[in-house]
């Protein structure tokens, strides 16, 4: 790795004020399982490596009925999906923490940071869309909240300006009985990237609907959710909503994966995600 | 009644490795240590027209810069046509061109940087199909001046580094007599070994000019005499230590970043210089498994008896073939795989490729091979209508079958290996349908290897027994994982009738331990334990002639028993081995012949060449191991993904020296034969290999794990130590084409390729339906 | 520019000086010689370098050093006291669940802290634990087979 400035801030008022002062040689570092991995492939070479672990209000998890869920950006992977509160209240969210790297991965790495990377694979991606949650971000010019669906702006690219950093994640109560899935696709069953990521609510007769994998960014499926609103879940329809969806998607063949390959998965995992959501259990 | 022998003794290394103690290569850290990183071509074909290291050589820190100029000698196991760096050209992507050797890895890694190298690039070849055709670019012009082992027949002015034939019988006439003549093709991807030790090497010259190297290898003496022949050095000069190795599976065998260590060596002033091959590394400039083509041509009778075959297998052997010669070699004369076959013609080719250096890995070959010929005889089965198990036990090699060679063989397990696998997976009982998108089904493979070594390469071992009756092995095997150090020490506790705990192992110090040719070919039980058993038996001897001696009674009249050699008619006349260990003291106090040094060499009887026309000879390999898998998979039918629920595994081991260590070597190579079934494959694009890590090459996790039920079948090798044969390699081989065929068996398609992919499987089901 | 930080590694306290760009799994190996921690791939993928920090198993080699400060982290070296060997440890051995010994003390801190968090797990719990573990030797069946029975054993006592 290339040498750089290694600094602790430990109020959010201070780490403001370095990543104004330092702007673009600037870099936060939390989980650092994205990060440093970079780091020593030369990919990310920051001259200032803020790392906001020891600000106190960063690493709490608090829920109540009326605001719902708020997840501070230090909140690691593991502590989201072991949380009770999160298991209890957002089930989906839990499970695709889960879903992420291995045990090791997860107890460093953090909803927040797995947002920030922004691969448009990011297992959380989908669940939050789903959820519609909330991005909170700070800056020497104020606080803002921008919604989920707006927060990824392309491959590895999110909507934060120099200066900018994410201190929370809020996830909104649903007033209603609901109900989920998160479905992931990879070449192995554990420790594995998302070739195919699909996240699904159902709210009375509100379904909403998530891909991740299949875009340059995680989206949500705005036209395919149309679709389904207040019709009956029949084959019929689940082979309407299935091409739907991938007329919304822009999968590619990569690596990891065929379009061709996605373009099946997408459908299986979709029908999938719905009946499960169907048939699951109710909050 | 065996001691010893033939129980589980508890790994003699275990502690040691358990609490976190036990130093491999990189843990070592030497005075003054240097770091060394290498230059590596961008290009698969270039000619390399200049290299500037000027500016390398004046970054602070920087201690040396060589190139290929600094290394020219020649070398290789069996063609000697790789240099450690390039010269003159580059042959692959990443090959070395220059290394640096430095006061830190990271300024080691900025000097790389600053060099500069100017090439030409050259068409290249990616595709042995394509480096066989007659206009395609040669890759190594000068390969008619290569030095070579007489069993290798390279075709100068080609891409051909060996060609390999076997002309049993007569095919034309088989395959007109036969009722079905049957042609399928098949296809193995580059994988790579993925051991979790990564390779590192170190080394120091001494002011008067010995060379030290540690580096983790299979094969420290194959190390040593490489690293002589390339720097032009008497053996004596050069001391090869190989610390702890985590794990080797072929791909620490030869020699590869070695020779790059000690040239920078030489012109640090005595100072240690460590090369670390990171993970990325690894991939690219150390051996990978060779891909291949296989054509399997198949003339069999209506009853199901198989008379006549042709195999043709072209092997991509990558930018440098010194080793893969003769996976080429072994892979033609098995080529049929464990099956009687009257008329046999095989070829097998090694091509050139601008490929990473393919070289060995578990299975020496017979991986690849099985892929082919066990899928085959399934689809042949089917075809004809017989049940595939029974159509194995019909064609199986017996007692007084032939081979492909002519060899006729004896103590052959293979049906029982056959029977056991197939009722330890319970091969009759089906359940073909889980739930409307998860299908089931069951498919068998079999399989045999010979160690592929030189006929006249040899082991030997050394005994020391101290004044206490304790002892001191000394061997060159190395302990890869396998479990050699204990599997040895237990032969020579048999032997000397001394307890496992009361004997102590050393290994992998060519200065100290006895030569030992390579640990590789599932050849270390047999070979090196007959050296042992040998060297156990030559200090035993001798204590029988100091105790004839002292008790006037005839050697005939004495035995080795519990650590003394006892009369065996008057049990009070015994001496304790620590009494003779330094000599016999005489009554008048003059003392007799010494220390008690055991020695043992063995090299294993009787293995002759074979024709280089025909390939036929009556006996061209040591022994002949044969095992079967049988697996049950689940497939989703949707999604494509294949689960391996249970695979049942039975080999013939001849006698299981330790059955527990048996036991894990199977149960390791069936889960690294379903990595290679499920999930790996190198990706590689124009010579470019676009995944080296592993977030994009996966190797098994826990959660892959099938049930795993294994047997141990014992029909003795006669010339194996107590009838011992090798299973290490063996025991990977019939795992993917055992999913493959299990595959067809749930879903009714075949594919053909490896590795069957979720992707694959799904594209084969949509065919299928359509 | 060095930072001085200060820790407790098995069970020591420590003060050092340490360049920010070194990780956390090159201090142990190359600054405190405690090389039973490995380097297996240097990006997560491996487990090998896994180590206890605050009780929690992670991959240090995406942790740096300077990260530390004010943890406490535990070794494979620390397991045992040099005269007997943690129950885990004697598990592995009675199992034959070590072949190369390379990813034996990732493996080993894993379940460490598996056993430390659940003293009850059930195989899946285990599988869970040790996926982010890469063997190539054994075929892992031994090694879950180990730390059952070390649970096992435990609750018996």
């Amino acid at each position: 790795m290339k040498e750089f400035e290694y600094l602790k801030p430990d109020s959010i008022e201070e780490t403001i004020s370095i990543l104004f002062q330092y702007g673009q040689k600037a870099q936060i570092l939390n989980g650092g399982t994205d990060l440093i991995v970079e780091m020593r492939d030369k990919i990310a070479q920051p001259e200032y490596l803020v790392d906001i672990k020891a600000i106190p209000q960063l690493n709490r998890i608090t829920y109540n009925k009326q605001d719902g869920l708020n997840i501070g950006a230090t909140v690691t992977l593991n502590e989201i999906s072991n949380s009770k509160i999160v298991q209890t209240n957002y089930p989906i969210l839990a499970e695709a923490c889960k879903t992420v790297g291995s045990y090791q991965v997860r107890n460093r790495a953090t909803l927040a940071g797995n947002i920030c990377n922004a691969s448009p694979a990011a297992d959380t991606a989908p669940p939050l869309l789903v959820l519609e949650a909330k991005v909170n971000i700070i800056s020497l010019v104020g606080e803002k909240m921008i919604p989920i669906n707006q927060f990824f702006t392309g491959v590895k690219k999110n909507v934060l300006k120099k200066g900018e950093f994410v201190t929370s994640i809020t996830v909104p109560p649903i007033k209603d009985k609901w109900t989920g899935a998160y479905l992931k696709q990879g070449r192995k069953k554990d420790v594995d990237l998302a070739t195919v990521g699909v996240a699904v609510v159902c709210i009375r007769d509100e379904v909403r609907i998530a891909l991740g994998a299949v875009a340059p960014v995680p989206i949500r499926a705005f036209k395919t959710e149309e679709l389904l609103k207040g019709k009956a879940i029949d084959e019929a329809l689940l082979e309407k909503i299935v091409k739907s969806a991938i007329a919304e998607v822009l999968p590619i063949s990569d690596i990891r994966s065929s379009k061709e390959y996605r373009e099946e998965i997408i459908k299986i995992l979709l029908k999938r995600a719905i009946l499960q959501a169907k048939g699951g259990h109710t909050l | 009644m065996l001691k010893y022998v033939g129980k589980s003794e508890k790994r003699v290394d275990g502690v040691k490795k358990v609490t976190g103690y036990v130093r491999y290569t990189d843990d070592l850290k030497l005075s003054g240590m240097l770091y060394a990183r290498i230059k590596k071509s961008p290009y698969p074909h270039a000619k390399i027209l200049r290299i500037d290291s000027s500016k390398a050589e004046k970054l602070p820190g920087v201690k040396v810069v060589i190139t290929g100029k600094d290394v020219p000698i020649r070398v290789g196991l069996y063609l000697e046509d790789k240099t450690f760096l390039a010269i003159d050209k580059v042959r692959f992507i990443g090959e070395p061109v220059a290394a640096v050797a430095a006061e830190s890895e990271e300024i080691a890694e900025e000097a790389v940087s600053l060099i500069e190298v100017a090439y030409q690039e050259l068409p290249a070849v990616f595709n042995p199909l394509e480096g066989i055709k007659p206009d395609a670019p040669l890759i190594h012009e000068d390969l008619g001046k290569y030095k070579h082992a007489s069993i290798i027949l390279p075709q100068s002015g080609t891409n051909i580094s060996n060609h390999y034939k076997i002309r049993k019988g007569d095919t034309e006439k088989g395959f007109k007599e036969a009722d079905f003549v049957f042609e399928n093709e098949f296809y193995v991807p580059h994988i790579q070994h993925s051991a979790i030790e990564n390779h590192c090497a170190i080394a120091q010259v001494d002011p008067e000019g010995k060379i030290t190297v540690w580096a983790g290898c299979q094969s420290p003496y194959a190390v040593r005499r490489t690293l002589a022949t390339a720097f032009n050095i008497p053996l004596n000069k050069i001391r090869v230590i190989s610390p702890a190795i985590g794990g080797g599976f072929g791909g620490k065998a030869g020699t590869t970043l070695e020779g790059i260590v000690i040239p920078l060596a030489q012109k640090t002033n005595y100072r240690p210089v460590k090369l670390n091959f990171k993970r990325e590394d690894i991939f690219v400039n150390t051996f990978v498994r060779q891909a291949m083509y296989a054509m399997i041509k198949t003339g069999v009778t209506k009853d199901g008896k198989i008379i006549a075959e042709e195999n043709t297998f072209y092997w991509d052997g990558g930018a440098y073939t010194e080793y893969g010669v003769n996976i080429a070699r072994a892979g033609g004369y098995a080529s049929t795989g464990p099956y009687d076959i009257p008329n046999v013609k095989a070829d097998s080719i090694c091509v050139y490729t601008n490929h990473p250096v393919g070289g060995p890995y578990r299975g020496f070959g017979m991986s690849e091979i099985h892929f082919a010929i066990e899928q085959n005889l399934d689809i042949v089965a089917h075809n004809i209508g017989i049940e595939p198990l029974k159509f194995r036990r019909k064609n199986a090699l017996k007692d007084g079958s032939s081979t492909v060679t002519g060899q006729v063989l004896e103590n052959v397990g293979f049906v029982e290996c056959l029977d056991k696998a197939a009722k330890d997976i319970e091969w009759d009982k089906r359940i073909k349908k889980v739930s409307a998108t998860k299908y089931r089904g069951k498919g068998i493979a079999g399989m045999y290897k010979a160690p592929s070594m030189p006929n006249n390469v040899g082991s030997s071992a050394i005994l020391k027994i101290n004044e206490d009756g304790t002892v001191n092995l000394l061997v060159t095997a190395m302990d890869l994982g396998q479990g050699s150090d204990t599997v040895l020490t237990q032969i020579a506790a048999e032997v000397l009738t001394v307890p496992i705990s009361r004997i102590s192992i050393m290994t992998g110090d060519t200065d100290c331990t006895p030569y030992e040719w390579q640990t590789v070919a599932s050849r270390t039980t047999y070979c090196c334990g007959n050296s042992v058993k040998r060297a156990a038996e030559d200090a035993k001897n001798q204590m029988l002639r100091l105790a004839s001696l002292k008790f006037g009674i005839s050697e005939e009249g004495l035995e080795l028993k519990d650590g003394q050699i006892i009369s065996k008619i008057y049990p009070d006349k015994k001496v304790k081995i620590a009494d003779l260990a330094m000599g016999l003291t005489m009554p008048d106090g003059s003392g007799v012949h010494g220390p008690i040094i055991g020695r043992g060499a063995f090299i294993p009887p009787d293995v002759k060449d074979t024709d280089k026309e025909t390939g036929q000879g009556d006996k061209p390999v040591a022994f002949w191991t044969f095992g079967v898998q049988a697996a049950e998979v689940e497939v989703d039918i949707e999604t494509g993904e294949v689960k391996v629920l249970k695979i049942s595994a039975a080999y013939d081991a001849g006698k299981a020296i330790n059955p527990e260590l048996v036991c894990a070597q199977i149960e390791g190579g069936i889960v690294q034969g379903l990595g290679s079934a499920l999930f790996e494959e190198m990706k590689i694009e124009k010579g470019k290999v676009l995944n080296p890590s592993f977030v994009d090459y996966k190797i098994p996790t826990v959660g892959d794990i099938p049930e795993m039920k294994i047997s141990i079948i014992e029909n003795p090798e006669p010339t194996g130590p107590w009838g011992a044969r090798g299973i290490a390699e063996p025991c990977m081989v019939p795992t993917a084409p055992a999913i493959a065929n299990a595959i067809f068996d749930a879903i009714g398609c075949r594919i053909n390729s490896l590795p069957l992919t979720a992707e694959k499987v799904l594209k084969a089901i949509k065919s299928k339906n359509k | 520019m060095k930072h001085k930080i200060r820790f407790t590694i098995n069970g020591d306290v420590k003060e050092i000086e340490i360049e920010p760009n070194k990780t956390l799994l090159k201090m142990l190996r190359e600054d405190l010689d405690l090389t039973g921690t490995k380097e297996g791939c240097g990006a997560g993928e491996c487990g090998a370098c896994t180590v206890l920090v605050g009780n929690k198993p992670v991959n240090s080699c995406l942790m740096l050093a300077v990260e530390a400060d004010g943890k406490e982290i535990l070794t494979i070296e620390g397991l045992s006291d040099g005269t007997s060997l943690d129950p885990v440890q004697e598990s592995f051995l009675k199992h034959n669940a070590i072949q190369c010994g390379y990813c034996t003390p990732g493996m080993v801190m894993s379940a460490k802290a598996l056993l430390n968090r659940n003293p009850h797990p059930k195989e899946e719990d285990v599988k869970e634990a040790l996926a982010g573990n890469l063997c190539r030797c054994t075929g892992y069946q031994r090694i879950v087979d180990a730390v059952l029975d070390t649970a096992k054993k435990r609750g018996k006592k």
